[in-house]
């Protein structure tokens, strides 16, 4: 206690005392709460950690090393890598940013933390901070994994990587919370992400590269999941002679992420949305 | 100076009017009820107060705060606490960690432990939150409510799903509470709670507030009628007995009178000369849910009707 001089037993604090911590430590604690609230819970930690790397692995060691013809007959898991780079960063960003937010939501957290004195601002940075700590993790492990375990070439210049995977994590986190605010309950957060996400994974080419031109490349082309695992796998496409920046893709990804903030921001709600 | 006072405070949803023309007054260290149907405008007027929803018009005062005021928010904010009608807790983390976790946004937070303590879960302190029981998830509601050292608390029904020792136990909590100082706002379907806690009770109604007043008083409970039941003897004639009686449910006889001492001057003597026993004998005046129940009648019946 800093205050010598106040009676040992002063029931109520003057109303005008200000806060005493500083506001980057309470974000600081919170990043740390969101991290402990995702580890603690196994089933969504294998979820989206798990599920990348089992599948890098596996289709990496099944058909890796065949050879694409239409991408310049380069290995197969030189495209699988930074498109699990891809999918994990989606996976963190929409699919369990989503379901997170539709259950602490429904669970009336959000309330709660919203009447408690943690400020909004606060709040929101440190769910999206721990969305981009898992994201990152993600990136790591699945880089060293292609690299050490495939042999994968990495980009010579990793500027057009970072600034894809930074635009996508950006973009997909807003498409999450918009998500969230479309999702009546508790009970379809699991279910409607995962239909939403897994099919667009699927039609956008994430086990198979789609040739451009053909019908499912033109359908998903009007989606962010297929540009945004173009933008991640093109600085590392090793044929000669292409460009490792991936513009109009990466405008596509950035364009979606609009719409997600304006959705997000419009709809967004702190209170349970029972009837 | 109250540590509450509301006036003339209104709400509208679109054409729907929530809340209108309320006003009432809370005195520091007093318990609170706020009752009304589902729909009346409780948890309106309560998110009002508590600044997570703004209002349309009227004078709201809270520990010397305007709670729509967002420059002050967060400092009315770290003085409240507040128990809702959900449980709003991680399932994986553990009592303490969800107390510690709560206790780091207050400036001036009880110690976790005694927390922990005050609210019965010593035992179940690093227990996972999914594992605990209905009654103990929501004595753990509690504990997050009081965390914080709150000047004023906020309770949303918060013995539904206990059982009556819980409740027992809750209420002396809340008691407790208010011995030190603490002001207590409750809003509750139990009337038997409004009478073992409440200082002063509202009944909200479509909207608005139609009584008010201690339990004891609130709707002219101390002056009406009272009723008089007992069970006569198989042998004793009803048309026998001094006063006027009739017939009630459960075969027992029924007096209803706004003189109950002279009518069971009269009863008793009677019984005692003739050497009978009455069994079953009570006096009640009418009760709180009575009381009630006529107040919230609605004409058009509107049970449902909580906008959000």
């Amino acid at each position: 206690m800093s205050n010598a001089t106040a009676p040992p037993a002063a029931p109520t604090p003057p109303a005008s005392r200000s806060i005493p911590w500083s506001d980057l430590r309470l974000v600081g604690r919170q990043v740390r709460y969101e991290q402990l609230a995702f580890w603690l819970n196994p089933i969504g930690a294998i979820f989206t950690l798990g599920f990348s790397v089992v599948f890098l692995v596996l289709l990496g060691a099944s058909a890796g090393s065949s050879r694409v013809s239409f991408l310049g007959h380069i290995k197969l898991i030189q495209y699988y890598v930074p498109g699990f780079v891809a999918y994990g960063i989606m996976a963190a960003c929409f699919n369990v940013l989503a379901i997170t937010l539709v259950n602490r939501r429904e669970m009336g957290l959000l309330k709660r933390l919203r009447l408690s004195p943690l400020p909004t601002w606060a709040l929101l940075a440190a769910i999206f901070i721990s969305t981009l700590i898992l994201a990152f993790i993600q990136v790591v492990v699945l880089l060293a994994i292609g690299v050490w375990g495939f042999g994968v070439h990495l980009p010579a210049d990793f500027a057009p990587f970072v600034v894809a995977v930074v635009i996508g994590a950006l973009s997909f986190t807003a498409l999450g919370v918009a998500m969230s605010t479309l999702i009546p309950n508790q009970d379809a957060a699991g279910p409607v992400t995962s239909i939403v996400f897994f099919v667009l994974l699927f039609l956008s080419g994430l086990w198979f590269p789609l040739q451009s031109g053909s019908g499912l490349a033109q359908f998903s082309s009007w989606f962010p999941v297929r540009h945004f695992i173009t933008a991640v796998f093109t600085p590392f496409d090793v044929r000669p002679g292409v460009s490792p920046w991936a513009w109009h893709d990466l405008a596509v990804v950035a364009l979606w992420g609009v719409i997600g903030c304006i959705v997000a921001v419009r709809r967004f709600r702190w209170t349970p949305r029972r009837v | 100076m109250p540590a509450v006072s509301v006036a003339h405070l209104a709400k509208s949803y679109g054409t729907i009017h929530a809340v209108r023309d309320v006003g009432f007054e809370v005195e520091r260290g007093e318990v609170f009820a706020l009752l009304g149907p589902n729909g009346a405008g409780k948890t309106t007027t309560i998110e009002i107060l508590e600044g997570f929803r703004p209002r349309d018009a009227g004078e709201v005062d809270v520990l010397g705060f305007d709670p729509g005021d967002r420059r002050t928010q967060r400092r009315l904010r770290s003085r409240l606490g507040i128990v809702l009608q959900e449980l709003a807790v991680e399932p994986f983390f553990s009592v303490r960690q969800v107390l510690s976790r709560s206790a780091g946004l207050y400036p001036n937070a009880r110690p976790v432990d005694e927390v922990i303590g005050l609210v019965g879960l010593s035992e179940k302190s690093d227990a996972r939150v999914k594992t605990l029981s209905g009654g103990q998830q929501r004595r753990l509601d509690v504990g997050l409510g009081i965390i914080g050292n709150p000047d004023l608390l906020f309770l949303d029904e918060p013995t539904t799903g206990l059982d009556p020792s819980g409740r027992r136990a809750s209420w002396d909590l809340v008691r407790q509470l208010a011995d030190e100082g603490t002001t207590v706002i409750l809003t509750t379907h139990y009337m038997d709670e409004v009478e073992a806690l409440a200082d002063q009770v509202a009944v909200l109604a479509d909207g608005k507030i139609v009584a008010s007043g201690t339990p004891s008083s609130i709707g002219g409970r101390d002056v009406g009628t009272a009723t008089i039941r007992f069970r006569l003897p198989d042998d004793v004639s009803a048309d026998d007995l001094p006063v006027p009686s009739r017939s009630a449910s459960g075969g027992e006889m029924e007096i209803r009178t706004e003189q109950e001492l002279p009518v069971l001057h009269a009863l008793i003597d009677w019984a005692l000369g003739r050497g009978i026993e009455l069994p079953g004998l009570t006096v009640n005046r009418v009760t709180l849910e009575d009381v009630y129940l006529r107040l919230t009648k609605s004409p058009d019946a509107e049970t449902e009707r909580e906008v959000s």
